[in-house]
């Protein structure tokens, strides 16, 4: 018995790093699994059938069951056919996970148009594309314990200097996630965000000195396990399968051996008047009661 | 002696809504403002000078000074025209408020890809390309004080369900705005976004019923003066004046009558494991420790 017996999910970017362990470990729960994976380089460039089918392959030779797709999320089009993969090989989808990402990074300053066109349509517009068409049959369908699992980052929650695409991107994911929630618990699903912690070869593409602590080392290279993406799938299972019905609209941390919840947005400071404010005594309320809220509140890294 | 007295502010979507009322008050405390507006609709679709030449006549007639600026936020290469022409107008560039936005409103399972993209190209890639431009600018000049003042919503912070495009834009302005945050404090750039709450022609379009609960938002043509855009436009002027440089990386709040301050992303529960959580495992501490702290639904809207 398995925690996702007989669900399907869709897992993108699933050829390599954390993608591709979320779809071994679904599917050794249980979920068949549409392994989607363009095949391309960390910045999104390229594309070949490998990852995806080395997936399928090691899921197969587990047992399990899976199926490839090549298509790129960042295709409006082409997302339509990923769900309809699920439909077609195992008869329904109960689990869409959005891993796929690329990454470009660059300070503001020196960014290109392309740079920041090339990761928002990857992570924000390929989240969006495979959504629009799951909640379609999810919403025809009303009967399930339908999951949208998308990923955002520390990069967009707490704001990289050096990745303003990618910060923007996924703390855009998390904007569309609380609006998932709000919109398709109705039609019995629920929408969550993960921010992930592992090293894997996006990771690797980040400046030694500019990783977070106890994530310095490359991919290739750490035999530490704590920093294997195999972590970050383990919590997902739980959130992927029916008993987590009741955990909608939040971001999840699954980094190393951690497992958090992260806050709401909420207003914590609040200054009512009963007219119209001066500029004046706007000034000094803000400074009176904002500034000692936000005092020693810490920058990135 | 106004609060911004010989500062340049460039502002985007200034020809109507909080953006002209921010251009007025800016200008009536001594800024001297480019007025940005592509003179569009709601929904981003035509364009006009006649809503940013309004805005510059009534800054000049109260005596202050601007000029107008008709180019779409959503061009690359014409956000570097905005920038200079602050610099050709008034030599410098000290403040950047990113106002300009459009609607398109759907469901995220009828929502067309045109839809989405129209959304996010104007929103978050309206922002960086202005804030690409400033940001090479100050960090040539390094004078200080410069302020990056970003519009967010609640729409994106609490997730308003008719609005996938506009919710993922808005929460994206914020992740952005951290990054700049972290960026450019040391150019002597600040950056932080405004949640503002409003009746305006942008709010006139979400149906009644669907309007948020407590907002107090009526049509933009009822006079309570309580859901004036000018109300925004009143806190920004501290923000972009050159007291504020303790404020870096937040949001804040404008809505009728109050003045706010979020939180921000913070891990509130966690397990700690020495070695990987068997699946089980992590389902148990979850529901243990995570289920009672979001309280059986939490994050809901409205």
């Amino acid at each position: 018995m398995g925690m996702l017996d007989n669900r399907v999910a869709i897992v993108t970017g699933a050829g390599r790093g954390i993608g591709s362990e979320v779809a071994k470990l679904f599917a050794a729960n249980g979920a068949s699994v549409v392994v989607n994976d363009l095949g391309g380089a960390v910045d999104g460039t390229g594309g070949e059938a490998g990852p995806a089918d080395e997936t399928v392959a090691a899921i197969r030779d587990a047992g399990g069951n899976a199926a490839a797709n090549y298509t790129s999320v960042a295709d409006y089009d082409g997302a339509e056919g990923i769900i309809q993969q699920a439909l077609d090989d195992f008869g329904r989808l109960d689990i869409l996970v959005n891993v796929a990402g690329n990454l470009r990074d660059r300070m503001v300053f020196n960014m290109t148009e392309e740079e920041w066109d090339a990761v928002v349509a990857v992570h924000m517009k390929g989240t969006f594309n495979t959504t629009k068409y799951a909640s379609i049959y999810w919403r025809a369908n009303r009967e399930g314990h339908y999951r949208l699992i998308n990923f955002t980052s520390g990069s967009g929650l707490h704001g990289a200097p050096g990745q303003p695409n990618y910060a923007a991107a996924k703390l855009g994911i998390v904007g569309f996630t609380y609006s998932c929630a709000n919109a398709l618990g109705r039609y019995g699903v629920t929408s969550n965000a993960i921010g992930p912690g592992a090293s894997t070869r996006m990771t690797d593409t980040v400046p030694t000195e500019r990783r977070s602590r106890g994530f310095d080392e490359d991919s290739e290279t750490t035999v530490d396990p704590r920093r294997s993406p195999a972590n970050v799938a383990v919590p997902i299972v739980y959130i992927a399968s029916e008993a987590s019905d009741w955990l909608n609209g939040q971001v999840i941390q699954a980094m190393g051996y951690d497992i958090g919840l992260y806050n709401q947005y909420e207003i914590i400071r609040n200054l009512s008047s009963n007219e119209g404010w001066s500029v004046e005594r706007a000034a000094e309320e803000i400074e009176r009661v904002f500034k000692p809220a936000i005092e020693g509140s810490r920058l990135f890294g | 002696m106004g609060m911004l007295d010989g500062r340049v502010a460039i502002i985007t979507g200034a020809g109507r809504g909080i953006g002209a009322e921010t251009a007025k008050l800016f200008a009536s405390e001594g800024a001297k403002i480019v007025v940005n507006d592509l003179g569009g609709a709601v929904d981003g679709s035509g364009a006009a000078a006649a809503p940013a030449d309004e805005v510059v006549a009534a800054i000049r007639d109260a005596g202050g000074e601007a000029v107008a600026n008709y180019s779409s936020v959503a061009d690359y290469d014409a956000a570097e025209g905005i920038v200079k022409a602050a610099l050709d107008n008034f030599g410098d560039l000290d403040i950047v408020v990113n106002t300009a936005g459009i609607l398109r409103d759907r469901m995220v399972f009828n929502m067309t890809e045109a839809e989405w993209d129209a959304v996010l190209d104007v929103h978050l890639k309206g922002h960086f390309n202005l804030t690409k431009y400033a940001s090479i600018h100050w960090r040539s000049e390094r004078k200080g004080h410069y302020r990056l003042i970003n519009f967010s919503s609640v729409s994106g912070i609490f997730g308003a369900p008719g609005q996938p495009n506009y919710a993922a834009a808005k929460m994206g302005i914020v992740g952005f705005t951290y990054s700049c945050a972290n960026a450019l404090g040391r150019y002597g750039a600040t950056a932080n976004a405004i949640s503002p709450g409003a009746s305006t022609r942008m709010t006139d379009t979400v149906p009644e019923e669907r309007r948020r609960e407590g907002s107090n938002i009526g049509d933009s043509t009822e006079e309570d003066p309580q859901r004036s855009p000018a109300n925004v436009a009143v806190p920004l002027v501290y923000i972009a004046s050159e007291q504020s440089d303790w404020l870096n990386g937040q949001i804040v709040g404008a809505s009728g009558y109050e003045l706010q301050l979020f939180n921000k992303p913070a891990v509130i529960r966690q397990v700690r494991g020495t070695e990987r959580w068997t699946t089980e495992g992590a389902a148990q501490q979850i529901e243990e420790l995570f289920k009672p702290a979001v309280g059986g639904g939490g994050g809901f809207y409205g």
